[in-house]
């Protein structure tokens, strides 16, 4: 059976002309979402280059200066500016702190659009409040990317309803599922059989589709394999998913008008009602505080401070006399106060400022547990984990960033207090910015829930149908 | 070849089939007659096993086709009122297609003789089925039973929406199916063609069968006048 | 006849169990929405009036102060929330609720709800605009799809045609049909909505004329939802079929063509990065003023001037404090570049509409989605007013903070406001664009969906006059 089933129904789409059709639509559509995305890659990239050239060149010309200075030459360097002075290479040579991007950036744009993609933490400022947020217009944010996520959560499944809503249905409305039925074949193998050759198809194209854009796009497969089959193997449970959904229709609605639309309501429910249900009630669960309200009490706070900046040195240098000068001397300028009472600030406001990280971390947790509700939600999670574009990649970029700014400060501390004089030597430790992915969840275990899915749709598909075979109602 | 005992089916108090009994033996062909809805297309689709009887047994070569659903269909072809095949596949590839998943394979040459044997015309053998009438179209049926070597042939009003010269082949095509010893069940609304070809005649009403003649036992005059008393007259006892 | 045409769809319709199904779900559905909506709602503008009026105290409460130090301390100001928020938040979630106005620096509005949520958000939400936006359209191609197709497969089309049914009559009578359920729809959802706004009283000027302008728009909306339906279904002789191409059209005008504007028009008017902007203006700001550093060749010059205007030989004997005055200068400057700046990028969001407007042509949901957001005040464009309102503030408070300093005290004095001056200064009052502003920004949007109104009934009259 398999083998007659195997030719004719590829030579009946061939004559449809629905294989060409769909494969030029996939084609299309694909490769324009690759272009768009790789564009804002570009972009990116390129942006960055210019930062670190620049940070580079900046760094070159005090290294210069340096070692002018440590030859004992006469320099004329605005004096706020002197890379002697270890505060001021702190704040006027930050080194650059970069999310870098992954060679699947492009196929989801994520939340990269709302955030920034590098920073230079200086040694001025709060290392909790730098500001990531993205220059953008909020109406491209509204509206979203057309990116490869987006064809494949979104598209792909209505291409799979458009193709095989009346897969079953149209036989038995068109009538050849009666001369069917008389031949001696299992009509429950012969349409699993069907659906799973169309199955075959739609992934044979959307993967060659994919291939040849990553291909186009200039994706390194050899160095990155790995991303590669979870990408596909992804692709391919989920249209495995849409694929068993369409059948269990087929069987339990069996007409072609109602199955179509309950596999549009399915589609409505499964890619935009769960997903919103389940970011609301993240929301209305872990709500984020009031971010006015930190505004407030960040500000109450330091005005407190600044008020007593000297008695905060004071209890500084008493809890680090490793800082203390020696010589008495208590000529402390504008930095000795200021890293003193930052860090004062810092340890004061962690907790309201973790109370933010907290809950967007709870609020992640919540929605990992709850991924499994919507294959939609799933595949965007895992997707955004592929590309590095994910909120829990955006967070710890921050934490990150956090951890290197007080790095960075750590660093000239000693030199400030110690009224050292930053050297080359000193340049050459300079601490640098190195990011850390976070390590996702497996992707594997994402594609054994789609694919338990799908054998569950089989298995009640089957009961359904040996129910209608009883009551005589799948064929007449 | 076909056989019915107590065939009964239900739906809730509607009985669609009542007790039927017939047998069918080779070479026989039994033209059912009956107003929509008196059981003609019922007692086929209990044969065929698309639906399941209420109580009593069909059987076809001597197997009951609920116990055997995939056994009792080699044996057997049925031809639906409205016979669609796929209509993007040629009559050749569509006779391929039936067969080959039934697990049956021939070659071209011998798909082209079964066409030629039910009477389809040379031209129309590589032509998109899309385009066919209903002869036609049930001409790729008949040759579908020639191939499988069918000795059962399930029929359901095959001459309603034929024009008369069809009509007629399509008789003549039974005709020789019969000779080749294969058994026919045929409901039809044409007292006419089934006085012409069946062997055997039986008149159903509200899923019983009233009267059961053969050929030879009755006119095609008296079989219209007991067709229209029995349609008419209000009684439910035989 | 007509009558009759109408009262038998309206009865097939009400009596198929999938009308049913759906109204059901629709109906559950904006009640969560709405309820979400509106406690969401409610939350904010307690956030918001707490804030405002705590920010006044700390700001007036300073104590005595240099006012350049209170400058630097600055003052932040908040974005109220629009009352017809409630039924479209349009933007709001991706753009800031505060900016913090100080000296020197213009500051974006910070804190997006979008940044502080999952990726999850980006899905979009169950709001009361998802469900009129695509929802509704949904319910319109499932009572449309197969009015005009089911009286062929039925063959009743046939019996109708021998009745003598004049071709135009059952058309309007279809098109009446299909579109009475979805008014009834619509039009409890707004006067719900009309009723809660009412009901509650902090919601500042809330005016009959934009609900009623809005509501206006989405009847139009569904309109020409109603007219592109009917003709695929006139079309269309099989069911299945015209059901497909409705979806098709369906996804195509509300998800696909709103991100392929949006990437189009970041392409081709592409925003500079944050960073990237914000070198630009400091590169820019370095060569003018700097009001902390006298010796800087542009403060020279000023010195100067002054001195010559003033004819005087020492920057003492001038009649105020030279270190305010140079202060405000270079604050001037400063504002001037932003300004210049934030007009360059302005100038890129309006061309950006550009592309969204003349994309318009190709989805009726473009119209609608920025007409919506601009009568519910949550557009790009009041986002817009406010910053640009708030930027306009801060110019006003540096120009009081350096005013004090300028008159009350002698150059290189260092001044110590005494602290009642702080409650002097104006309260920052933003008020959103009225209606007839609204309006009138948004007549090219307008035209658009009523010309797509006027082309879709003509199109569907003029294909289907003899049907």
């Amino acid at each position: 059976m398999f083998r007659y089933n195997f030719k004719y129904e590829l030579k009946s789409l061939l004559r449809s002309r629905w294989l060409l059709l769909l494969s030029l639509l996939l084609l299309i559509v694909v490769l324009f979402a690759g272009y768009n995305g790789k564009e804002k890659v570009k972009e990116r990239t390129q942006e960055l280059k210019n930062v670190v050239l620049e940070s580079n060149t900046n760094d070159a010309a005090m290294a210069l200066v340096l070692d002018s200075i440590e030859s004992g030459l006469q320099v004329s360097v605005n004096p706020r500016r002197m890379p002697n002075a270890p505060m001021n290479v702190a704040y006027n040579y930050p080194r650059v702190a970069a999310i870098p991007v992954a060679p699947l950036t492009f196929i989801s744009t994520g939340q990269s659009d709302l955030f920034t993609h590098f920073i230079k933490p200086s040694a001025y400022g709060d290392s909790f409040s730098l500001d990531y947020s993205e220059l953008a217009n909020p109406i491209q944010l509204l509206f979203g990317s057309f990116d490869l996520s987006f064809v494949i959560i979104y598209i792909l499944p209505l291409i799979i309803i458009a193709f095989s809503y009346n897969i079953l249905s149209e036989e038995k409305e068109y009538g050849s599922l009666k001369l069917l039925a008389s031949q001696p074949i299992s009509i429950y193998q012969w349409i699993v059989q069907k659906t799973a050759l169309r199955f075959f198809w739609l992934t044979l194209i959307t993967l060659a589709v994919i291939t040849i854009t990553l291909l186009f796009f200039g994706f390194d497969f050899k160095t990155n394999f790995s991303a590669f089959l979870q990408l596909i193997s992804l692709v391919c449970a989920y249209i495995l998913f849409w694929f068993t959904i369409v059948l269990l229709v087929n069987l339990v609605v069996n007409n072609s008008a109602k199955n179509a639309v309950s596999l549009l309501a399915i589609w409505v429910f499964v890619i935009l009602i769960i997903p919103a249900v389940v970011g609301q009630l993240a929301n209305s669960f872990y709500p984020i505080p009031s971010r006015t309200k930190m505004i407030t009490e960040v500000r109450e706070l330091k005005e407190e401070l600044s008020s007593k900046q000297d008695k905060i040195l004071d209890n500084f240098l008493r809890d680090h006399p490793e800082y203390a000068s020696k010589d008495g001397n208590s000529n402390y300028s504008f930095w000795h106060k200021y890293i003193a009472s930052q860090e004062l600030v810092e340890e004061e406001l962690k907790p309201l400022i973790s109370s933010y990280e907290d809950q967007l971390t709870k609020q992640q947790n919540w929605v990992r547990l709850w991924q499994y509700s919507s294959p939609a939600i799933l595949m965007q999670q895992s997707f955004n984990n592929l590309a590095h574009t994910s909120t829990t990649h955006y967070q710890s970029y921050r934490n990150q960033v956090a951890l290197f700014s007080k790095e960075w400060r750590n660093f000239f501390k000693p030199m400030l207090y110690g009224n050292k004089n930053f050297t080359t030597n000193d340049y050459k430790k300079l601490p640098s910015f190195t990011y850390e992915p976070p390590i996702n969840s497996s992707v594997l275990l994402k594609v054994v829930v789609l694919l338990i899915f799908s054998v569950i749709f089989i298995f009640i598909g089957k009961q359904v149908f040996v129910k209608k075979i009883k009551k005589g109602t799948i064929i007449s | 070849m076909i056989k019915t005992t107590n065939l009964t089916k239900k739906y809730g108090d509607f009985t669609a089939l009542d007790n039927l009994n017939v047998e069918i033996k080779e070479g026989e062909i039994l033209c059912l007659l009956g107003a929509n809805g008196a059981g003609k297309s019922t007692t086929i689709n209990l044969l065929l096993n698309f639906i399941a009887p209420t109580s009593g047994n069909a059987y076809i070569n001597g197997l009951d086709v609920v116990k055997n659903p995939k056994k009792t269909k080699p044996y057997l072809t049925y031809i639906p009122e409205n016979l669609m095949l796929y209509p993007t596949l040629t009559a050749i590839e569509n006779l391929d297609y039936f067969l080959g998943i039934g697990g049956k394979s021939f070659s071209k040459a011998e798909l082209k003789t079964f066409l030629e044997e039910a009477g389809l015309q040379q031209e129309a053998f590589n032509k998109r089925v899309q385009f066919f009438s209903k002869g036609m179209r049930q001409k790729v049926g008949i040759a579908l039973a020639i191939a499988k070597g069918a000795k059962v042939l399930l029929l359901d009003e095959p001459t309603s929406g034929l024009d008369p010269k069809s009509s007629n082949e399509f008789g003549e095509l039974l005709k020789r199916m019969k000779n080749a010893k294969v058994a026919i069940l045929m409901a039809t609304h044409d007292i006419f063609r089934a006085k012409e070809i069946g062997t055997h005649i039986g008149i159903m009403k509200q899923g019983v069968l009233k009267h059961y003649f053969r050929n030879d036992e009755i006119t095609l005059q008296n079989l219209e006048k007991v067709y229209l008393e029995t349609m008419t007259l209000n009684n439910t006892a035989v | 006849m007509i009558r009759y045409i109408v009262k038998k769809e309206i009865k097939e319709i009400f009596r198929d169990g999938r009308f049913k199904i759906s109204a059901l779900i629709v109906f559950v559905l904006a009640v969560v929405a709405f309820f979400v909506t509106f406690k969401q709602y409610k939350n904010t503008a307690a956030q918001y009036n707490e804030a405002k009026a705590n920010e006044r105290k700390v700001w007036e409460s300073q104590g005595a102060k240099n006012p350049h130090s209170a400058a630097h301390y600055g003052n932040y100001v908040f974005k109220p929330k629009s009352p017809l928020s409630l039924i479209d938040q349009g933007v709001d979630k991706y753009t800031g609720i505060s900016v913090f106005l100080e000296a020197h620096n213009r500051n974006e509005a910070a804190f997006s709800d979008a940044a502080d949520q999952t990726a999850l958000s980006r899905f979009g939400a169950l709001t009361p605009d998802f469900i009129l936006l695509y929802i509704i359209p949904l319910i319109i191609i499932l009572i449309g799809y197969n009015i005009f197709s089911k009286e062929i497969e039925g063959s009743t089309f046939f019996i109708l045609k021998s009745q003598g049914v004049v071709g135009w009559k059952l058309f309007i009578g279809k098109w009446l049909a299909a579109l009475i359920p979805t008014l009834v729809i619509a039009t409890v959802l707004f006067v719900v909505a009309a009723v809660a706004l009412t009901s509650l009283n902090d919601f500042g000027l809330f005016e009959w004329k934009e609900i009623l302008a809005l509501y206006f728009v989405y009847v139009l909306y569904y309109l020409i939802f109603t007219n592109v339906v009917l003709f695929i279904s006139s079309k269309v002789k099989k069911s299945g079929i015209a059901l497909v191409i409705n979806l098709v059209f369906w996804v195509l005008a509300c998800f696909v063509a709103p991100k392929v504007a949006s990437n189009l028009a970041d392409a081709k008017y592409p925003y500079p990065s944050h960073q990237e902007f914000n070198e630009q203006i400091a590169n820019e700001s370095k060569q003018g003023l700097d009001g902390h550093n006298p010796w800087n060749e542009e403060s020279q010059k000023l010195r100067e001037q002054t001195l010559k205007e003033y004819k005087v030989d020492s920057v003492h004997k001038l009649p105020f404090n030279f270190n305010a005055f140079l202060m405000q200068k270079s604050e001037e400057y400063q504002a001037q570049v932003y300004a210049k700046h934030y007009g360059l990028l302005k100038e890129k969001a309006k061309k950006q509409g550009g592309v969204y407007k003349s994309l318009s042509t190709i989805s009726p949901f473009l119209p609608t989605r920025f007409l919506s957001m601009a009568i519910a005040n949550t557009d790009y464009e009041s986002h817009w007013a406010f910053t640009e309102a708030a930027e306009e503030y801060r110019v006003g408070v540096q120009r009081f903070l350096n005013g004090t300093t300028e008159k009350n005290a002698k150059y290189n004095e260092r001044y110590v406001a005494p602290a009642d001056t702080w409650s002097k200064l104006e309260e920052f009052n933003y008020e959103s664009p009225t209606f007839s502003e609204v309006y009138r920004q948004n007549t090219s949007v307008f035209s658009v969906l009523i010309i797509w109104f006027v082309f879709t009934a003509a199109l569907l009259f003029f294909t289907n006059k003899k049907y």
